[in-house]
């Protein structure tokens, strides 16, 4: 009986541990980086090489998701406005939707998977190839040149995207709904402007930014605790991925939680 | 000779349970050239971190200046980390900037120069070593032996008071290794402490005026080449045997 409930207990307690472990040096990233940004310490070059990096070379793959991401939501509600002929609640769901939730989950994700995965794996080659040593044998700071740019970038542009993504979430729904559903994109647009959703569309903004603290952090804290060589990068990529996803849907339904829309 | 610029009181290193560095008591001399021998794995490359502050002892304290590295903040280890270059096994280079932009780098960071200078003092450590048409290569487009030179010019272009190299020769050919140890030998300034550590005692030999030697983590001899004949006969054996193993090599 007692070696049945060690096993499951060990697992437990060793995976409750490592979580612990994970928020304890993420939290601890976190405030060294807004030590670093208090005055702002960091190098401005690396911080534009990340900005382009992160955001301009990110940009395709999100429009391209964002477009998807609104021609589902109007597949997914055509059928009920089609039944009922209540054409003017598509603008309303598809506005809803794509701004406070589908959205930014799935253009977080996306990014998470492109960007922070990337980040994790080029810091954490950085690590194994002496490279962050170099910085700090040549009195450089490796969160100040390192991490506090990516921060920046990240958290900049998942803003950015964020805002791309929903008018090309909106362009996606208004092609289909002409496409499909027979309505016109004017209405359709015009819809989603008469059902004041600005509420949701900051939420969605502040969601965004969420997602681009907790995906540089996490990203850069697996990325710099990279121990071993290629099977160690592998592996905190691998970490950072679904440490990234988890937080992403954590963030999302606290945030729902405390700032409730469309209510 | 003037003071030690570097002390190590009683050193000790470990990683889990495995002491890798034990009680190691270590001086360097301004103006000299220490060769820090012995068989791989025994704690060379970890001493040498140690040595520049890039691992925290587990016992005993490393002094550079009389400052003990444990207890001074982030910004006073930079400030004594001004003084360092350092020429990794790996080389390090970074792999996103140009030839031109690594062996800038640390001017660009720390010595807050002209940019027209930084450029004039970079182009002319890089003709030194031999490397003045690859300005604009990136470390990807280098050869081993390249890449250890432009790692050598980034850790003295600032004209560093304090120089470790870690196993200058490793995995190059004998010609190209004979040219990273003339390297090193123009590069040392008459002020500067310099730490080499490597298997190639016959290239050493020419550059080195001390030794010491690990085996398992402890100093097993620290002195000249003159003193080898009182060491003991496995420093002797390791000393005599790997020099007479390169000169087989070569």
């Amino acid at each position: 009986m007692r070696n049945v409930l060690v096993g499951p207990v060990s697992v437990v307690g060793r995976a409750s541990m490592g979580l612990m472990a994970t928020l304890g040096g993420a939290t601890m990233l976190l405030g060294r980086i807004l030590r670093a940004l208090l005055p702002p310490r960091f190098d401005r070059d690396e911080a534009w090489r990340q900005l382009y990096a992160v955001g301009v070379k990110s940009s395709a793959i999100v429009m391209v998701t964002a477009l998807f991401v609104g021609a589902i939501m109007v597949i997914q509600t055509a059928f009920y406005v089609q039944r009922t002929g209540a054409t003017s609640l598509l603008g309303f769901g598809v506005g809803f939707t794509v701004f406070a939730e589908i959205g930014p989950i799935l253009i977080g994700l996306m990014f998470s998977g492109r960007v922070g995965a990337n980040n994790t794996a080029e810091l954490g080659t950085m690590v194994v190839t002496e490279q962050v040593d170099a910085l700090r044998a040549l009195a450089i700071d490796p969160i100040g040149y390192l991490v506090v740019p990516r921060f920046i970038a990240m958290i900049v542009m998942m803003l950015m995207l964020m805002a791309l993504g929903d008018v090309f979430a909106i362009i996606g729904a208004a092609l289909t709904a002409d496409t499909l559903v027979g309505v016109d994109p004017s209405v359709l647009i015009g819809d989603i402007l008469d059902s004041h959703l600005l509420d949701e569309y900051l939420l969605g903004l502040g969601k965004a930014f969420c997602f681009g603290v907790s995906i540089s952090v996490l990203s850069c804290w697996y990325g710099l605790g990279v121990r071993g060589g290629a099977t160690g990068v592998g592996r905190a990529v691998n970490n950072s991925v679904v440490a990234n996803a988890a937080a992403i849907f954590f963030i999302d339904f606290v945030m729902g939680w405390i700032f409730p829309v469309g209510l | 000779m003037s003071g030690a610029a570097i002390r190590c009181e009683g050193l000790g290193k470990r990683f889990d349970d495995t002491w890798v560095l034990r009680d190691v008591d270590l001086d360097v001399y301004r103006g000299e050239v220490l060769g820090l021998i012995g068989p791989g794995g025994h704690g060379k490359s970890v001493l040498l971190k140690c040595l520049a502050g890039l691992l925290s002892p587990d016992a005993g304290r490393v002094l550079v200046d009389g400052e003990d590295l444990a207890r001074l903040g982030p910004l006073g280890l930079a400030r004594v980390r001004e003084q360092y270059g350092y020429v990794f096994q790996n080389y390090a280079l970074f792999d996103f900037m140009s030839v031109r932009d690594n062996v800038a780098f640390p001017l660009r960071q720390q010595a807050h120069l002209p940019p027209a200078e930084i450029d004039a003092r970079v182009a002319a450590r890089l003709a030194d070593v031999g490397l003045a048409h690859a300005l604009d290569l990136l470390p990807r487009e280098l050869s081993g032996g390249m890449k250890k030179r432009v790692g050598l010019a980034r850790a003295t272009v600032g004209d560093p008071a304090i120089l470790l190299y870690d196993d200058p020769s490793a995995g190059l050919d004998p010609v190209t290794s004979s040219k990273i140890f003339q390297l090193i030998a123009r590069m040392h300034r008459p002020a500067a402490a310099t730490v080499v550590v490597s298997h190639d005692i016959d290239r050493m030999r020419s550059v080195c005026s001390r030794y010491v030697m690990l085996e398992h983590g402890h100093v097993v001899f620290d002195g000249p080449e003159a003193a080898l004949a009182d060491a003991p006969e496995s420093v002797r054996a390791f000393f005599f045997g790997a020099a007479h193993k390169h000169l087989e090599g070569r």
